[in-house]
């Protein structure tokens, strides 16, 4: 059974001036193992592609037109909200672009962690090496250990002590990495990143990314990279998918696509990257029509 | 080189904001309601003592031999232990509510506006000593203060205008104080400096006329809780005495007769509501015009 | 964080200094005659001299305001020419019934206006937000004094359900002194008659001091908790299944709370001033009906005492505001 499975997926914003299409139509399977990543100028829908697949578009003022997004054989968009709850944190996994304000800044990160492992427990026991009919103790307890355990996972040295920091006593790149570790305490079959390295300094980018890597890898699940940086695609990705202006331009392996891009755009995507090889002059910007949202 | 055509403005920049705030005030009908009953009560306050039905129970006069009439076509808002009535009486006492509360507000706005302007212009220790000052007075308790200067001060009108006005000056010495410190980095004001100005003239000319906002912001939503202050002290017996009516000194003396002539209480309880509502209403919908931020 | 209340304690020192040189200036420059008024119209000027050595109103200003200062800290807060007893032991007769006040009404106004806000920010101009909100704007406007005069007339007159005014029955002696909060005590003793007799008294003046805090509490709970909602790490929160009691009443709850914190702090000075109105109202045997009436015969020493008590409790509740603003926001450093 295909992981994740968006068909035709429409989605319309309303506002005052009226109602705005925003996806026109999005394609795309994702299966465990692959990598995917989405690129896109800002406004070009691939964060509320993300967010759609845990159906987190409020609705008004999104609706959707058409279309359906079969997570695991089943249509989120016509799941309960108590289904839907089920799926996110236990087999869907979010990560966003800031870690300075993903973070509840009143609340330790073991606090956090914890209620994410208690919440994906309570579904499923076994996420946390239980057997179904865990008792609430045995569930507490064993959530504080997943979440020491994952924490340490994400490469937070000492994590049994900073487990009882907070959000301020962490510097950005191990707040992502805390983040990462919430999102994946539960262990998910999906994980949807959005921008996870965009905020984060240079060199710290290339660990988060490795560490997203392993983890997936380690664990054989699909993951939803959404990203502008086509840097980012080439170093981890197996796949991708090009968005401009709510449509998918061209999908398919990142060898392909990267090398033998068939759409213009896509070919004008890959010359405003620099490279080592790039020449002074040479770097072309986009040109084309605003885009009609900001994502 | 074409010449860039500029665009002909059809009326002034200033006039332009003008009209749009107006325009964010009318989308508020809380706001209009809020102007309404001020203007009302404006209104009424002036042309009072010449409209109402019994001018001479409002320098004094009695009628015992119509005392505690229920409200009535004859008596609207019924009469009170003296025979007065109290339709009179509520409308002629909105001049000593509107003019009390106008005048303490003024004060406090001179008052505090020239010793925040000096303490946040010059700072050090002029700004230290006056500042102490101003947290002393922050710490204690407005009303009871307010009450004691009145009281000392004796009965009068201005006396508790004065006693209510010790008390408030020093939230705007707060406020205008902040409001400098901000203003006189800014870079308008450091080439005044540079050109050579002096102190009376930067604070006066540049600094002050761009903190109006703010102070016109807190000023509006203080003159409902100012007339409230002055209704407090009439009521636990400060301030105005009769046979001048005032709203708080008409409830207090309605307290003794209650519930029996609950009319002499009802009128200028309800009055005194209104008028705070009123200006509370007005206060907000001016801050959503003039600042904007605060708006949710 | 021991070392730094302590650091705070000791500012206060300066503070207070100030406050009772300001009280005593403003207490003596004012005009006005105590004695006067106390020893009656009739008083010879013998009477009225001796009266004024036996309260040391004859010594030149500073040895006053020595006399007085020392004396404060020795317990001797000065003589109310009125009640013709020691200002330091009214008020420690007359503190615990305004307490008792203050906090009931803080209770009833924290307590229902904090969930009230979270619930009307998260129901954001439903048919309960407008109800709230336009009974918070006259919640506003609304005189403590009418609205008391407003209860006593509904509750204790016409459905005469509860005592209108008093704090407790004459007649009956109330449950034994521990804190001096009568219904503390009630429950303290075990004493359920008492304490329903207590409540019933101490209901109107709560509810009728506690409408405009209340008022406040929701709406700045109401705007606080609609910007927190609109904060990444509630999406976060969501995203990862958290359910929205959780998040609400958990997670958002507590990063809501710190401007709420600050007008709950200002509010409890307001409310201790505002105790001259209410307690007039219901004859509460508290601190606001004594200053009252010794404003009203310009008493000096008692209005002085009852303002530093005041001024006193204003400055230890900020002090434990600000501890409290440690406890909802993690970043702030006891320094």
């Amino acid at each position: 059974m295909t992981l994740l499975d968006i068909r035709n997926l429409n989605l319309a914003m309303k506002s005052y001036e009226g109602e705005t299409q925003i996806l026109h139509g999005i394609d795309l399977k994702i299966e465990r193992g692959e990598i995917w990543g989405m690129v896109g100028e800002t406004g070009s829908g691939k964060s509320l592609t993300g967010l759609s697949v845990s159906r987190l578009v409020p609705s008004p003022p999104g609706r959707y037109v058409a279309g359906s997004i079969k997570f695991r054989g089943k249509d989120v968009l016509q799941a309960t909200d108590r289904e839907m709850r089920g799926l996110r944190g236990r087999h869907i996994g979010m990560i966003f672009q800031d870690p300075t304000t993903n973070l509840n800044p009143a609340f330790r990160i073991g606090t956090q962690l914890v209620d994410v492992a208690l919440h994906a427990g309570h579904a499923d026991p076994s996420v946390l090496g239980l057997n179904p009919g865990a008792s609430r103790g045995d569930l507490k307890k064993a959530a504080r250990r997943a979440a020491v355990e994952m924490l340490e996972k994400v490469g937070i040295a000492k994590a049994a002590e900073r487990i009882h920091d907070y959000p301020h006593q962490f510097s950005g790149g191990m707040r992502q990495r805390a983040l990462i570790a919430m999102a994946m305490i539960g262990k998910p079959d999906l994980l949807i990143a959005d921008e996870p390295t965009t905020a984060l300094d240079v060199s710290v980018q290339a660990q988060i990314l490795r560490l997203i890597h392993d983890l997936v890898t380690e664990r054989n699940i699909g993951v939803l990279l959404i990203t502008h940086n086509l840097g980012v695609v080439a170093q981890i990705c197996s796949h991708v998918a090009v968005m401009y202006r709510g449509r998918i331009l061209e999908a398919g392996k990142v060898d392909d696509v990267l090398k033998r891009p068939s759409h213009s755009y896509t070919q004008a995507l890959l010359h405003s990257v620099p490279t080592a090889h790039t020449k002074r002059g040479e770097l072309k910007g986009l040109n084309g029509l605003m885009p009609e949202t900001a994502a | 080189m074409t010449p860039i055509a500029i665009p002909e403005r059809r009326q002034s920049a200033r006039l332009e904001n003008w009209s749009r705030a107006f325009y964010r005030f009318r989308q508020s009908w809380l706001s209009i309601i809020g102007l309404a009953i001020v203007i009302a009560l404006i209104v009424i306050a002036i042309v009072a003592p010449w409209i109402v039905p019994h001018p001479e129970h409002v320098v004094g006069g009695t009628n015992t031999g119509a005392k505690f009439q229920p409200p009535s076509a004859a008596a609207w808002l019924g009469t009170n232990a003296l025979g007065q009535d109290m339709f009179s009486l509520v409308l002629v006492g909105s001049q000593v509510s509107l003019f009390s509360g106008l005048a303490v507000v003024f004060i406090a706005i001179v008052v505090g506006t020239i010793v925040g302007a000096i303490a946040g212009y010059f700072g050090g220790w002029i700004d230290e000593i006056l500042m102490r000052i101003t947290d002393l007075l922050l710490t204690i308790p407005s009303l009871i203060l307010a009450m004691a200067v009145a009281a000392a001060l004796g009965t009068g009108v201005w006396n508790m205008i004065i006693a209510i006005s010790i008390t408030w000056w020093p939230a705007y010495a707060r406020l205008v104080r902040g409001e400098v410190l901000v203003k006189k980095e800014e870079q308008f004001v450091v080439a005044a400096h540079a050109l050579g100005a002096d102190w009376p003239r930067i604070l006066g000319k540049h600094i002050l006329p761009n903190i109006v906002s703010p102070i016109v912001i807190k000023a509006s939503l203080d003159m409902g809780f100012a007339i409230l202050t002055v209704a407090s002290l009439g009521f636990v017996g400060i301030g105005v005495k009769p046979p001048t009516p005032e709203w708080g000194t008409l409830l207090s003396g309605a307290r003794s007769y209650m519930p029996d002539y609950w009319w002499t209480a009802v009128a200028p309880g309800v009055a005194i509501f209104l008028a705070v509502l009123a200006f509370n209403l007005l206060g907000d919908g001016l801050r959503d015009v003039l600042d904007p931020k605060a708006r949710r | 964080m021991l070392l730094y209340i302590l650091r705070r304690l000791v500012l206060l020192l300066p503070v207070l200094l100030g406050l009772t040189l300001l009280l005593f200036i403003v207490a003596r420059i004012l005009p006005g005659d105590p004695v006067g008024l106390a020893a009656g119209p009739n008083a010879t000027p013998e009477l009225i001299a001796q009266m004024k050595r036996e309260l040391g109103l004859d010594q030149p200003l500073p040895v006053q305001y020595w006399d007085y200062l020392t004396g404060l800290v020795s317990g001797d807060w000065g003589m109310s020419v009125f009640t013709r007893r020691p200002v330091f032991a009214d008020i420690v007769e007359y503190l615990p019934a305004t307490i008792e006040l203050v906090f009931a009404s803080l209770f009833i106004a924290v307590v229902i206006g904090i969930p009230l806000g979270l619930l009307t920010a998260v129901y954001k101009n439903g048919a309960l937000d407008y109800a709230t909100r336009t009974v918070a704007l006259g919640g506003i406007a609304m005189p403590r004094f009418f609205l008391g005069l407003l209860l006593q007339m509904a509750f204790a007159a016409w459905l005469d359900v509860l005592p209108l005014s008093g704090r407790y029955p004459l007649i009956e002696s109330p449950p034994d002194h521990v804190t001096g909060l009568y219904t503390i005590d009630a429950v303290i003793a075990g004493d359920w008659y008492a304490f329903q007799i207590a409540l019933s008294h101490l209901a109107l003046p709560a509810i009728a001091m506690a409408l405009s805090p209340l008022a406040t509490i929701m709406r700045m709970m109401r705007a606080s908790t609609i910007e927190v909602l609109q904060q990444d790490y509630v999406m976060t929160e969501r995203a990862l299944g958290l359910s929205n009691r959780l998040i609400l009443f958990k997670y958002v709850l507590k990063n809501a709370m710190t401007s709420t914190l600050t007008v709950i702090g200002l509010y409890v000075s307001w409310l201790l001033g505002g105790t001259v109105l209410v307690e007039t109202v219901f004859d509460w045997p508290g601190l606001g009906l004594y200053a009252t009436q010794a404003i009203l015969t310009q008493d000096f020493m008692p209005v002085i005492g009852v303002t530093l008590i005041i001024a006193i409790i204003y400055l230890v509740t900020m002090l434990v505001v600000d501890l409290l603003y440690g406890v909802f926001n993690p970043k702030v450093r006891y320094a």
